[in-house]
């Protein structure tokens, strides 16, 4: 058992244990390695600015992926090399994103522009060509206030022969002292990082937080000075992070990111496709998992309605062993699961929508990306010969959980495919839910969404 | 020449690498003590009592401060009536009570904690129709007038009337508001902040604390942005910091966290204008009346300044022979509402704008009709209603060349026609003007000095009171001074800037920095290097600069030189409403079309064309990085930033997560921004100001999504508020629902 975690940084290993396991990496770089290009702005993973490359192990090598520093904490990132703006500038040459972000003129005050670097030296590391359609995708993450973001868009396309991070940094040597380590527990205080499923089940009670992703409970700590008794992290248990399909069910293990699930999704569910891209930012995507948006039990969790639809199932796994539930039985109400104090989601299983099955996905919000919703919905239609076989339905944002709305769902079972229908199941879905004022939305606004949102779906069927 | 040509930002390389330092990133000096402070809780509340005798005791706690910590404690850049720390009374949410100094911020946030103040809560005034109601005003109103417009109303064919209702903007400077003040010897201190405007930083500094000026050194290398919010509002945390630096004899720093930041500065004013306008059949407008109320806030911060802009903007880009516009600066218990890119002119811009789209609704023409026939003339139709004569107008070729260019009329045809066939979208497109005045309209403002050294090896080091907010400053001083010497760009310097090097600048604001400063590095350097040409003449022929400059010191002349500018023409008389406020005006067109889901509300932006007259720009890509960041901000205040409160007032919004200004996937589809080629003859090297102006081109956005709802509105003029949600625009549709369920 450890009691410290392995981290590099920009290529220097560092050993960190005790109470500077708790600071953020934002913190810990800016405040206690003097690194402050990496800017603290919002400090809640929604502007991008203290962006940074996380390299882990993937199959051998390092793969490097963009996220929010602020709200990682180091404890989260054992065995991980951390590459920052300073990192990406050896022997004061500026790399050619750089170079081509001072000849567009893609800074103007600078406080934005490491983030945007790191974010744009993320997307370089899978892309030697990016279109604008992924530059875009790519900087999803990162506001800036003074450029309009055109510039930096021609700065990104400009790129020519950006070096990977390997180059710069050779993973041999990092990968040899990360498994010299990596199969060995970590203990640091009330976080356990353990390598079986057993000892973390054994670890586990009700004041347990799983930060898995931490994309939300980073900001609990940060924001509204949470403090979680103990703290459990699945990085180290294999299989957890495995995603395939078996039996027409996409199956996806309890660390899956919601990077590698997009991924996976975008060819299989074409309909959740522009729901993930506008979701959140690769860097919260690349922390964040589906199983967290699934237990952090948000009504407007951008996947729910999804999962609802289909009829999800969430494998369970604890003490006396795994059991299944599903998605819709999981949620008691606001923020009350269905989970025993010992039970982890383990897995989450989802029957894909079949041939003769049409499923739509609506995300409302204030912004279009990289916005919470105001409202959420989805329909998982049957039909033949214009009459509607079966429909599912579920909303987000109506109540206190998502909802699926049953008597809009008798009312059209058996109905033809006409406005009609859809403008009456509207008003029957608006007398189904009670949804509330925020800032996010008004009650009035909610309630005629969910209207409205079901004739919508009849020209988007018919269009289609 | 450098002049003109793209140089690249001359901080961009500190940028991209993260070397350039902003105020959170200075190493921690010995003994730095970290500044925070107790805000109230309540919009308005009456101090009962204070009681600092737990948080004193707090280990880490090393001193608490209250106004009777200083020597005065009223501050304000007109009037002075805003207290730094609150006494008795507390008038906004947000508003310093206790200054904190401790060793670390766990220390700082219990003392926070340990504070214990009774309140006794008063009744707010949180909207301008609550002040109205109360008659709670800043200043004294002002008036605009030229003819007779009520009797123009009387006899015209159409009268139109109504409300235009803009919200606030949060200024989301990435950078927030922060200080670091270091104690010197005898009492003097230096103060490195992220401001617009170190000489006011200085001057309320040395008052609150009752030290003279020469005591303050003000010190700002480069904002992480700024956009009017650090104009007057950087003060009041570095004067926080001064307070604990100067009693403690400790360096202290203060640094907002983004919450903090939104909740307790002021914001872009919300305006609510009350308009009557006169038109004949064909659409010209022959008389406007309208009165523009806008929320200042607790204190008068600029909102009297901001006001007198809002006024001499109304009107925009069209003559209208009789005119009355009014101004009134209401008082709430809202922080105090400041200096926001544009200054009011956005607000009267928009209230214009919205104008004439209800003119071309109420008359079913098309808007741009009536703005090309309303549009000020060159030689006549060409004087303002403050009675300042436009010159060198370019606004009716910007309307012609823009209307070519982007395509208008078939666009519109096929405006038309979609939205007469689609059952699921609406479309919009709106073509707008925006004739900003560059100069502040307070005389005395116009002026800059600059500090031009030449060193024994040829280097320069140029300094000015203009402040780097990432708008490239800098980079335009340093071209002009490198043509001006006719030396390479490499050979200058730009330095912090200082109070200490310039004194008794104005803020870097009203789009007027390099113009101002510019000119004044300018003078210093012609005599500088007239001084060098006779050097050369006398010695006959080819030196390089290095040798003149080497020779010209042997010969014990003077190689520095401080230059002085001040504008020429400026006049301005608040109480009668005349003169001639503006050296010049920078122009644009643009036209925007959008596409909105009717079910849901949701809007995008298809296609911006942007035709600006921006004189000759001194650097193309950072005045091109101005215009789109502008339009781009613009977007942002037209459509998705939405400052929500609670009924108490407090601000909900308060963070990206849940204000939100334009993404990267914002952009509209298409793009097009140009400029026109036409040289500004009485601006520096025929440029003109761009910080501002390209702000406004935006409200083309907003005029359009009013234009698609023109289809739906059976008939009447559709109602709007800025900003256009996607929530406001579904109410809109909603209340439109005939055409809805048809």
């Amino acid at each position: 058992m450890r009691d410290s975690i392995l981290i590099h940084i920009n290529g220097a290993p560092h050993r960190i244990g005790g109470d500077q396991a708790f600071e953020t990496l934002a913190r810990f770089l800016r405040y206690d390695a003097r690194a402050t290009g990496t800017k603290i702005v919002c400090e809640e993973g929604d502007c991008g600015a203290c962006t940074v490359l996380v390299g882990r192990n993937e199959n051998g090598a390092l793969r490097y992926r963009p996220v929010n520093s602020c709200i990682q904490f180091l404890f989260q990132l054992d065995c991980t090399h951390i590459v920052t703006v300073e990192g990406l500038t050896r022997g004061g040459a500026l790399t050619p994103l750089q170079d081509a972000m001072v000849r567009c003129h893609g800074a103007q005050c600078g406080y934005c522009t490491p983030g945007f670097v790191m974010a744009m030296a993320g997307l370089f590391e899978c892309s030697e060509h990016p279109t604008a359609a992924d530059v875009k995708g790519a900087l999803t993450g990162n506001l800036c206030r003074c450029t309009g973001y055109e510039s930096i868009i021609n700065a990104a396309l400009d790129v020519k022969a950006q070096p990977k991070i390997e180059q710069m940094y050779p993973g041999a040597p990092i990968l040899a002292a990360i498994a010299d380590v990596e199969r060995d527990p970590v203990r640091i205080e009330n976080f356990y990082k353990p390598t079986t499923l057993e000892d973390a089940i054994a670890f586990k009670n009700e004041k347990t937080v799983i930060a898995q992703g931490g994309t939300d409970f980073g900001v609990w700590c940060i924001k509204r000075n949470f403090v979680a008794e103990t703290i459990l992290s699945l990085d180290a248990i294999d299989g957890m992070g495995d995603i395939n399909m078996s039996d027409g069910m996409l199956v996806v293990g309890g660390r899956v990111s919601l990077a590698q699930f997009e991924l996976v999704v975008r060819d299989l569910v074409p309909a959740l496709g522009p729901i993930m891209d506008r979701f959140g930012s690769p860097q919260i995507k690349n922390a964040g998992t589906l199983a967290g948006n699934i237990a952090n039990a948000s009504p407007i969790a951008d996947t729910l309605p999804f999962l609802f639809v289909t009829n999800a199932k969430l494998e369970l796994t604890g003490k006396s062993g795994a059991r299944t539930v599903p998605i819709a039985d999981f949620y008691l109400g606001y923020k009350k699961l269905d989970l025993r104090p010992d039970e982890i989601i383990t897995r989450i299983l989802i029957p894909l929508p079949g041939d003769g099955e049409t499923l739509r996905l609506y995300k409302i919000s204030k912004r279009s990306h990289l916005d919470i919703s105001t409202f959420t919905a989805a329909m998982l239609m049957r039909r033949t010969n214009g009459r509607i076989d079966s429909m599912r339905l579920a909303y987000g944002g109506v109540a206190p959980v998502v909802l699926r709305l049953k008597q809009t769902e008798e009312f059209l079972a058996g109905k033809p495919v006409a406005r009609e229908t859809f403008a009456e199941a509207g008003e029957i879905a608006r007398s189904e839910i009670a949804p509330i004022s925020d800032v996010r939305g008004a009650k009035e606004t909610r309630l005629q969404l969910a209207e409205n949102i079901l004739t919508k779906f009849y020209y988007d069927v018919l269009s289609s | 020449m450098y002049v003109g040509k793209d140089v690249p930002h001359d901080s961009a390389v500190g940028h991209v690498t993260g070397e350039s330092l902003y105020i959170d990133d200075l190493p921690p000096m010995p003994g730095e003590l970290l500044v925070d402070f107790f805000w109230s809780p309540f919009a308005h509340a009456r101090i009962k009592s204070v009681d600092l005798s737990d948080a004193q005791k707090i280990e880490g706690v090393v001193a608490l401060y209250t106004y009777r910590d200083l020597h005065h404690n009223l501050l304000g850049p007109i009037l002075q009536d805003e207290p730094l720390l609150a006494e008795d009374v507390c008038t906004f949410r947000g508003q310093p009570i206790v200054v904190i100094a401790a060793e670390n911020a766990k220390a700082a946030a219990q003392a926070k904690k340990a504070i214990k103040i009774d309140f006794e809560e008063l009744k707010p005034i949180l909207t301008i129709d609550d002040a109205i109601a109360a008659q709670s005003f800043i200043g004294p109103k002002r008036v605009i007038r030229r003819g007779d417009a009520d009797a123009a109303l009387a006899t015209a064919e159409h009268v139109l009337e109504g409300i235009f209702v803009n919200a606030g903007q949060d200024h989301f400077y990435l950078e927030s508001q922060a200080a670091l003040v270091v104690p010197g010897e005898f009492g003097a201190i230096t103060v490195y902040s992220s401001t617009q405007h170190p000489t006011e930083v200085q001057e309320v500094i040395a008052h609150l604390l009752g030290i003279t000026m020469s005591e303050v050194v003000v010190t700002t290398k480069r904002m992480g942005g700024a956009f009017g919010g650090k104009e007057a509002q950087a003060t009041h945390p570095a004067a926080m910091a001064a307070l604990v630096a100067r009693n403690l004899k400790r360096p202290a720093r203060i640094v907002y966290d983004k919450d903090l930041d939104m909740h307790a500065t002021g914001k872009r004013h919300p305006f609510e204008n009350r308009y009557r306008v006169g038109f004949t059949r064909t659409g010209e407008i022959v008389a406007m009346k309208v009165d523009l109320y806008s929320d200042g806030g607790a204190y008068a911060d600029l909102s009297t300044a901001v006001m007198a802009r809002a006024m001499t903007h109304a009107e925009n880009a069209y003559f209208i022979p009789d005119v009355e516009i009014r101004g009134t600066v209401c008082r709430t218990n809202m922080p105090p509402n400041t200096a926001f890119r544009g200054f009011g002119g956005p607000q009267g811009v928009a209230t214009m704008e919205n104008i004439v789209e209800e003119i071309a609704a109420t008359l079913k023409k098309d808007a741009l009709e009536i703005r090309r026939i309303n549009c000020y003339g060159v030689e006549t139709r060409n004087v303002t209603p403050y009675h300042q004569v436009l010159e060198y107008n370019t606004l009716p070729r910007l309307f012609a060349e823009l209307t070519d260019k982007c395509d208008y009329a078939a666009r519109m045809k096929a405006v038309r026609d979609f939205n007469a066939s689609s059952p699921t979208h609406l479309k919009g497109l709106s073509m707008t003007a925006v004739k900003f005045g560059i100069s502040f309209n307070t005389k005395f403002l116009n002026q800059a000095n600059a500090l031009v050294n030449v060193y024994l090896d040829g280097s320069v080091q140029v300094s000015t009171g203009a402040t780097e907010m990432g708008q490239g400053v800098n980079t335009k001083i340093r071209q002009l001074v490198a043509d001006e010497l006719r030396v390479p760009l490499g050979r200058v310097q730009v330095m912090p800037t200082s109070t200490e090097k310039n004194n008794n600048t104005s803020a870097t604001a009203a789009s007027s920095g390099a113009d101002l400063n510019g000119k004044a590095a300018v003078d210093a350097c012609r005599r500088i290097r007239a001084r060098l040409d006779e050097m050369e003449k006398k010695h006959g022929g080819t030196l390089t600069f290095e040798e003149l400059v080497r020779k010209a010191y042997l010969e014990r002349l003077p190689l520095g030189e401080r230059g002085f500018y001040a504008t020429e023409r400026i006049e301005w008389d608040p109480e009668q409403g005349k003169g001639h406020p503006f050296l010049y005006f920078t122009m644009a067109t643009a036209c925007s079309e959008v596409l909105i889901d009717r079910f849901t509300g949701e809007l995008k932006v298809l296609r911006s064309d942007v035709l600006l007259d921006i004189g000759k720009p001194l650097n193309p890509g950072v005045d091109r990085g101005q215009c789109v960041g502008g339009f781009v901000q613009g977007m942002g205040w037209v459509t998705t930033e939405e400052l929500r409160y609670t009924p108490g007032g407090e601000l909900l919004s308060h963070s990206p997560t849940t204000y939100k200004i334009p993404n990267i996937n914002d952009l509209p589809e298409v793009f097009n921004l140009e400029w026109i080629d036409h040289e500004n003859p009485v601006n520096i090297r025929g440029s003109k100001a761009v910080g501002e102006p390209p702000l406004l081109t935006a409200i083309s956005i907003w005029c359009a999504v009013k234009h698609a709802l023109s289809f739906v509105s059976n008939g009447d003029v559709p109602r709007l508020r800025l900003p256009a949600t996607n929530e406001e625009i579904l109410s809109r549709l909603t209340a439109y629902a005939p055409v809805l369920s048809s």
